[in-house]
């Protein structure tokens, strides 16, 4: 039995389950994503989407300008949630934006 | 070169490690190994990037859990500990998960056969996964919000950012430059053809040229719906609110491994890991290192090699294409190859850096999958300007080209913005 190849160590997704999710009809980079759970990890991405992507065009033969990026959202890093606690702006949602706000 | 001598406890033991380097670098560089296991099949993770990037070397710090030993200072009396294993990350029973899922786990299909079978599994499953255990207390102070309004903010402390700060300052616009690492410098300090001196150089120049450098400050997410846009920067202590009227993102590009088999074993560092250690650290990671190599990188890796056998260790370079696997009990103790079992200590991988373009990205920067280029790079005009208005790039985030080529890149890039119509 060959050793896995681990192309998303955060959450241990390997290459025969980006192959596996592409049999099933997972092959779009966002559902591929939801499928198999790479990039949601700690890292968030940063070791495994770019490998992914070039896996996945090699696997369904596009050309890989073809497979666009998932959606990045914040925090592009680990961050306690202390840090904030203090700021305004994270107290609020979308529908208060208009309000007026105090500056920290 | 190592900074101060301080004591630090690592799972338990006191040791000797200096100030200038992360509990990740002592921790390597006092024998230890395996810091944690992986979520799922709880393979044996530890170090691989050393840039605060992958998830190898998150810990428990003084208390409180998932703390990445490699953005983690050596002060005096931090103490650290491996964290999502039983009994400990070295002997984890749970690992027999490895082996009863040898071809895989589809968690879709898995026990969904019998519904009472299904919760049984759930609960088992809720138990044994997560990352972690909560902090011992909670946090006693809560961090300010700083706020800075500067003409330029520059994301990324390499030898892109670092150049295109001291550019934009020197032309007399105010500049906040933000870096996520213990010290700026980025692949300077990685690269046996530039080094800690030289990092440690232009780092010095930015700040004599007015420029406010923000050290272990990670850009966290760009919200355009405040204010014309904000950057949140985390700090250890405190989160900064950045508005500016110009961005130049210098982010580089990140580590990653190459596909072959066994590729996450412990002992499977990044090329440019193993790089840094030696040039920023003075640690010779190992005695007998495999370089696995990705085409394109000749000269990167020809550098890196001279350098690690300069130092004493004996180098072998393998191309991926002869790579069949890795072996050893935990740490890598041999790789497999087209022409046999080679045995080796270490194994380094050399792999095109992936730029790091999410941070563009949620500004509304176009980028592109682009194999050469190692990823998503963003897309440049000439002049260094991206799709979105008032946000330029320089440097491997738009392509890899290595350290000398990202200095000039960012110098460039500056001076076009320098000249351009406010």
């Amino acid at each position: 039995m060959p050793g896995k190849i681990v192309l998303c160590r955060c959450e241990d997704v390997t290459l025969s389950d980006i192959e596996h999710s592409v049999s099933r009809g997972y092959r779009d980079i966002e559902e591929v994503k939801r499928y198999t759970g790479f990039g949601t990890g700690p890292c968030q991405g940063k070791e495994c989407l770019a490998v992914v992507a070039l896996q996945l065009a090699q696997i369904t033969k596009q050309n890989p300008s073809a497979i666009p990026p998932f959606t990045s959202r914040p925090p592009l890093a680990p961050t306690p949630l202390k840090l904030l606690a203090k700021d305004p702006g994270a107290h609020r949602f979308p529908d208060d934006l208009g309000d007026d706000e105090g500056e920290a | 070169m190592r900074g101060e001598a301080v004591e630090v406890r690592i799972a338990g033991s006191a040791v000797r490690a200096y100030g200038d380097e992360s509990l990740a670098a002592a921790t390597l560089a006092s024998g230890g190994r395996i810091l944690s296991r992986s979520l799922k099949y709880h393979r044996p993770r530890t170090f691989f990037c050393f840039e605060g990037h992958c998830s190898g070397c998150l810990v428990r710090i003084g208390g409180v859990p998932n703390l990445r030993a490699c953005q983690a200072p050596c002060s005096a009396g931090a103490e650290v500990e491996g964290q999502n294993a039983f009994p400990s990350a070295e002997i984890d029973l749970l690992g027999a998960v490895d082996f009863l899922f040898s071809r895989g786990m589809d968690h879709h299909t898995l026990m969904t056969g019998s519904s009472v079978l299904n919760k049984l599994a759930n609960k088992v499953v809720r138990q044994l996964s997560g990352l972690g255990k909560l902090p011992d207390v909670a946090a006693a102070e809560l961090p300010d919000v700083h706020r800075f309004d500067v003409d330029v903010c520059v994301i990324g402390g390499g030898p892109a950012g670092l150049a295109a700060a001291t550019t934009t300052s020197r032309g007399g616009r105010s500049t906040v430059l933000v870096d996520d690492q213990l010290r700026p410098g980025g692949s300077l300090r990685a690269d046996p053809r530039q080094g800690r001196q030289l990092a440690e150089t232009r780092w010095g120049e930015a700040v004599q040229a007015g420029v406010t450098v923000l050290a272990r400050s990670t850009a966290i997410g760009f919200f355009p719906e405040d204010d014309g846009g904000v950057l949140a920067v985390s700090a250890p202590d405190r989160l900064y609110r950045i508005y500016a009227r110009q961005w130049i993102w210098a982010t580089g590009g990140y580590v990653v491994n190459l596909p072959f088999p066994d590729n996450d074993r412990p002992g499977v560092l990044a090329a440019r890991a193993v790089g840094r250690l030696l040039v920023d650290h003075g640690i010779l990671a190992g005695d007998k290192i495999c370089i696995v190599e990705d085409k394109g990188l000749e000269s990167d890796v020809v550098a890196l090699a001279d350098a690690l056998s300069g130092a004493g260790a004996d180098v072998t370079r393998i191309p991926l294409a002869d790579v069949s696997g890795t072996r050893g009990r935990g740490w890598t103790t041999a790789v497999d190859t087209k022409r046999g079992k080679l045995d080796c200590d270490l194994v380094a991988v050399a792999a095109i850096p992936a730029p790091a373009s999410e941070g563009p990205r949620q500004q509304g920067c176009t980028v592109v999958l682009d194999e050469a280029a190692g990823g998503f790079r963003v897309v440049t005009n000439e002049l260094g300007q991206t799709s979105a208005t008032n946000v330029w790039a320089c440097g491997d985030v738009t392509g890899y080209r290595g350290a000398a080529a990202s200095a000039a890149d960012g110098a460039r890039v500056a001076q076009n913005l320098l000249e351009a119509r406010r």
